[in-house]
């Protein structure tokens, strides 16, 4: 099992330098310029530019800016071209923001898609089970952002409560349990909304799974001793169906990261993925491009901990 | 079964919990729901976040927006955008003019022009105009300039250069205001020749390199045979503090002027304060700013450049902040304001403190007691950032933000929905087709003028604009003097065009298309993705020429490549673009002949003597009436060469809620609540430190 884990480790370290020269090379060869060297800027002369040109090393070799950015990354001197603030506590600040809308939709995701998947599964071909994979399709097919608009604009007419943002503005100063209050309605929607498409996702899993382990030998042995039919779907057939979702853990982590990038922007959401997003219309490469690291290391680590995950949990698997 | 049983009750406790909370939230209507403050908070929003809150090295909208709430400038614009005296009390404009010795030039009188007899020829001749003539001895000093060099991948290379300076000995002329034909008057005493026969390179030493060789060109701009040095002088008001207490006085002037011209802080202002040659501090509240040439737009400088606090930002400041981070080596070398930590938690005399500042969620300021012109009625402010419109308008409906800028097509909504107050102006900007005047296809202005006159620009401001705009004539903001509105907007008349382009020879080919001498009218128009109005402006501009038999392709390009590609290389033909200009009269950058190289801002290559003669002459005058006589005769002749088909300005609709109002004080205190008004030139928030929330909505 050590060995194992050490060369994974090993061979994930090589990938993510390989990912990070290719992102590296496409971000600066993608069009465009950081906006701090603006040319329309009637104020600005060309000493100026081409002095911020120079502060930003914009100007040397493609493998120098790379040594530049690894050794800046390493000392924890990069900076931020937008704001001159340092990158590592800028994402921590904005990763901190993030947390609460994913854990709230992980939560809403898991705790919805299992009942939903199960019952289809168990009632299959009933007309629930047809209605659930309608939905199902209808959630996937629909775009996100077209859904947020839909609904903030359903709850706003409606109801007439501000639904944008972390917390209602202006509210300052009042008691806990209102602001407690307030901040879990802000974050009601927009993690309704980034869970909705893997709900859908996720119950059809739960359902394709649940019906294989159904047809299995041991669940009908289960059947013929004579136990309960509740007995055998949940205790026999749901523990066995369980142990794909393990894998699925792994690949939660990175999506703290790339998965909110339209439900931040929608709902003025200061978290990670605006900060991408906002890094990538203004061009700022040292938060683009170590965003970019963190995604690839977080995704490497995140199979690594799935692969070793089942290796535990499933006993047929043994690592050499 | 238990497992079943809470795979079933979790998700419904959670889904329970999570929207018990919608009745807990305050609507529009009860927004001191949650906390009974909510109105004494002003809360705005803005599609971007602001990136460095200093006057000095900040260039974006959000952080000027921020920025001029907590700092204050020494001057200021008032109602009607002339200038008023804001943190100085009172200023003054006055100059000192040099005139070389040059012992080798006989004066009409017969002698050489030097020493005693040279001034005294000048004080007689100057009869009255000057306050003083007086000699001075010949004093070298060196000065350092930047050059650009071209770096080894072709991208310019910036290099200070020191020239060294033989000044001879010189007359100092001190006159009451400054005296633009100063020049004129002295040729009658000296001659005419007398001036422009001085030779600033024979008095000057630039080392023997190509940057050298470069930094000579700017030898006349340092030395030359009259010299203006216009003064301004500042007498600051006394008791201003800064928001940590510390008094405002000169030393922080002349300190907020040596942070913009260090190199450290790569300030994107220096243009404007280039032609200063130094801020003298004369006592605690009194400086004098001493310009080395004529330069009348560096005044308008000093309206927004806020006053920094030296005592938070010396070199002693920095210092310690670089301990205290443990900042080592070569770090501290470029450690400056960009660096400093005062760029997020800004201090300034403005009436608002900075309090906080959560990147792309929010900044808070509130209410500065000490205010110099009395506390504004808000406690705090808060500018939200919110990147997209439509969630904007969806906070401000719902009562968490308190005042909405609405789009063209929703202005006349608003306008007649009773919950709301809105105010429409006229901005700053405008929108233009532009002509790529080095093609031979647009070299004649009436062949230019022939295609803005096929264009139905009132169709388009009715269509594309919602009627939210007003057509314009000329390059300067409508609302400002500068703008001559007798100007005559070019006709839409289609018939008319034909005429023209017939006239210069362009007759319908077999296809419909125009043609002299076998060459077809065709070109690409271009124009940057993602503005909606700009694309259908070129649908209709296709269109109408196309109709005259004009073939016009056009073509998308993202914002990045639309500049790095096309605009400042000038590889284009016509390009639809807009402008927000300035409320100086200063059109230098833009229509200047020196301004049509690669980068720069002149890019449809519009050049003419008599422009550039326009244009250098304003920047010299310091007398109002005349810079509008230059501005008007400026307009007029750019109207009449149409390198530019002017379209538009648009005109910005500002909504707010009902419940704001505007608190007025008479001379004994009492206190009057009057409805939000905008000044004569359409700024709404200029009284903004007078406004208030009422918890009802106010009858007038």
């Amino acid at each position: 099992m050590g060995k194992f884990i050490t060369r994974s480790i090993a061979q994930r370290i090589v990938l993510l330098f390989v990912v990070s020269v290719i992102s590296h090379l496409v971000i600066h060869l993608a069009p465009g310029e950081p906006s701090e060297v603006d040319p329309l800027n009637p104020r600005m002369k060309p000493e100026d530019i081409a002095r911020i040109r120079e502060a930003f090393h914009l100007d040397d070799p493609l493998h120098l800016q790379y040594f530049y950015w690894m050794r800046d990354l390493a000392t924890g001197e990069l900076r931020s071209f937008k704001d001159s603030q340092p990158v590592l506590p800028k994402i921590w600040d904005r990763f901190l923001n993030s947390v609460p809308i994913f854990l709230v939709a992980t939560l809403i995701t898991w705790g919805l898609a299992f009942p939903t998947g199960i019952r289809a599964a168990v009632s299959r071909g009933s007309p629930y089970d047809r209605w659930t994979t309608i939905g199902s399709y209808a959630l996937i097919s629909f775009p996100g952002f077209f859904l947020a608009y839909l609904l903030i604009l359903l709850v706003v007419n409606l109801f007439n409560v501000p639904v944008i943002g972390a917390s209602t503005f202006g509210t300052e100063g009042g008691s806990a349990l209102f602001r407690t209050m307030d901040r879990l309605w802000h974050l009601v929607i927009p993690s309704l909304l980034s869970a909705i498409g893997s709900i859908a996702v996720l119950s059809r899993y739960v359902r394709s799974q649940m019906l294989e382990v159904i047809s299995q030998d041991y669940v009908r042995t289960a059947r013929a001793k004579g136990l309960d039919e509740d007995h055998v779907i949940y205790h026999h057939a749901l523990r066995n169906a369980l142990l794909p979702f393990v894998t699925m853990f792994g690949f939660l982590v990175p999506g703290l990261i790339g998965g909110s990038v339209i439900i931040e922007s929608i709902f003025a959401w200061p978290g990670i993925g605006r900060l991408g997003y906002d890094a990538i219309l203004t061009r700022d490469f040292p938060v683009i491009l170590t965003l970019n690291f963190i995604a690839a290391a977080l995704t490497l680590a995140g199979t690594l901990l799935s692969d070793v995950l089942y290796a535990v949990v499933d006993p047929r698997i043994r690592v050499e | 079964m238990v497992t079943k049983r809470v795979l079933i009750l979790a998700p419904l406790l959670l889904v329970g919990v999570l929207l018990q909370s919608y009745f807990w939230v305050p609507t529009y209507e009860e927004q001191t729901r949650g906390s009974a403050d909510r109105i004494t908070r002003f809360i705005t929003a803005s599609i971007g976040d602001a990136r460095l809150l200093n006057p000095v090295i900040s260039a974006d909208g959000a952080s000027g927006q921020i920025t001029s709430l907590v700092f204050d400038s020494l001057l200021d614009l008032d109602e009607n955008l002339a200038l008023r005296s804001n943190l100085a009390e009172s200023w003054t404009l006055t100059e000192i003019a040099y005139v070389v010795a040059r012992p080798e030039v006989r004066l009409p009188g017969g002698a050489r022009a030097k020493g005693e007899t040279l001034r005294a020829a000048i004080a007689t001749g100057l009869d009255g105009l000057a306050t003083s003539v007086r000699l001075e001895p010949p004093a070298p000093r060196t000065v350092t300039v930047t050059v650009l060099l071209d770096g080894e991948d072709g991208a310019p290379r910036p290099e200070s250069v020191e020239i060294e300076l033989r000044v001879p000995e010189r007359v100092a002329i001190e006159l009451p205001e400054v005296v633009t034909d100063l020049g004129e008057r002295l040729a009658e005493v000296l001659g005419a020749d007398y001036l422009a026969g001085f030779d600033p390179a024979s008095h000057a030493g630039v080392p023997a390199s190509p940057a050298g060789e470069l930094a000579a060109q700017q030898i006349p701009e340092h030395l030359s045979s009259l010299e203006h040095n216009p003064i301004l002088e500042f007498e600051l008001k006394r008791g201003v503090r800064f928001h940590d207490g510390h008094e405002l006085d000169a030393e922080d002037v002349r300190f907020t002027w040596q942070a913009i011209l260090d190199p450290r802080n790569i300030s994107p202002r220096t243009s404007d304060f280039d032609a200063v040659r130094d801020v003298e501090v004369v006592d605690s509240h009194s400086v004098r700013v001493v310009y080395r040439r004529l330069f009348s737009p560096a005044v308008y400088a000093w309206s927004y450049m806020g006053i920094l606090p030296e005592h938070l930002l010396n070199d002693g400041a920095l210092a310690a902040e670089m301990d205290a981070k443990g900042i080592e080596g070569e770090a501290r070398e470029t450690y400056g304001l960009r660096q400093a930590d005062f760029t997020r938690a800004p201090v300034g005399t403005g009436p608002f403190r900075f309090v906080k500042w959560e990147s792309d969620h929010f900044i808070q300021l509130s209410r500065n007691d000490d205010y110099f012109e009395g506390p504004p009625e808000y406690a705090e402010y808060f500018f939200r950032i919110i990147p997209d419109p439509l969630t904007q308008e969806v906070e401000f409906r719902t009562g968490a933000i308190d005042s909405y800028p609405a789009q063209p097509h929703q202005a006349d909504r608003y306008r007649s929905d009773p919950r709301y107050q809105s105010f429409s102006s006229v901005g700053f900007g405008y929108t233009y087709i532009g002509y790529n005047v080095r093609k031979p296809l647009f070299r004649d202005p009436d062949v230019r003028r022939a295609l803005g006159m096929a264009i139905d620009v009132d169709q388009i401001i009715r269509y594309v604009l919602y009627g939210e705009a007003e057509r314009v004539t000329g390059p300067y903001a409508v609302t400002t003097e500068w703008y001559d509105r007798g100007v005559p907007e070019v006709p839409f008349d289609p018939e008319g065009a034909l005429a023209i382009l017939e006239s210069k020879g362009w007759k319908p080919g077999p296809d419909g298309i125009l043609e002299r001498d076998g060459e077809r009218f065709e070109f690409t128009l271009i124009t940057n993705n993602g503005n909606p109005q700009r694309k259908a402006i070129s649908t209709i501009a296709q269109n109408s020429w196309r109709k005259l038999g004009i073939d016009c392709r056009v073509q998308l390009f993202e914002w990045a490549v639309f500049l790095k590609d096309f605009i400042n290389v000038a590889e284009f033909d016509v390009t639809v673009l807009g402008w927000s200009t300035g409320v100086d009269p200063d059109q230098y950058s833009i229509w200047h002949s020196s301004q049509t190289g690669p980068q720069q801002l002149n890019f449809v290559g519009y050049e003419n003597p008599e422009a550039d003669r326009l244009i250098e002459e304003v920047r010299l005058e310091y007398d109002r009436d005349r810079q509008r006589g230059l501005a008007h005769a400026l307009h007029q002749l750019i109207a009449d060469e149409q390198p530019y088909t002017f379209l538009y300005a648009a005109r910005g609709t500002s909504v707010l809620d009902r419940k704001i109002v505007m608190v007025e004080r008479d001379e004994d205190g009492t206190e009057r609540i009057v409805p939000v008004r905008p000044t004569p030139t359409g700024q709404l928030t200029y009284w903004f430190t007078r406004w208030k929330k009422l918890n009802h909505v106010p009858e007038f």
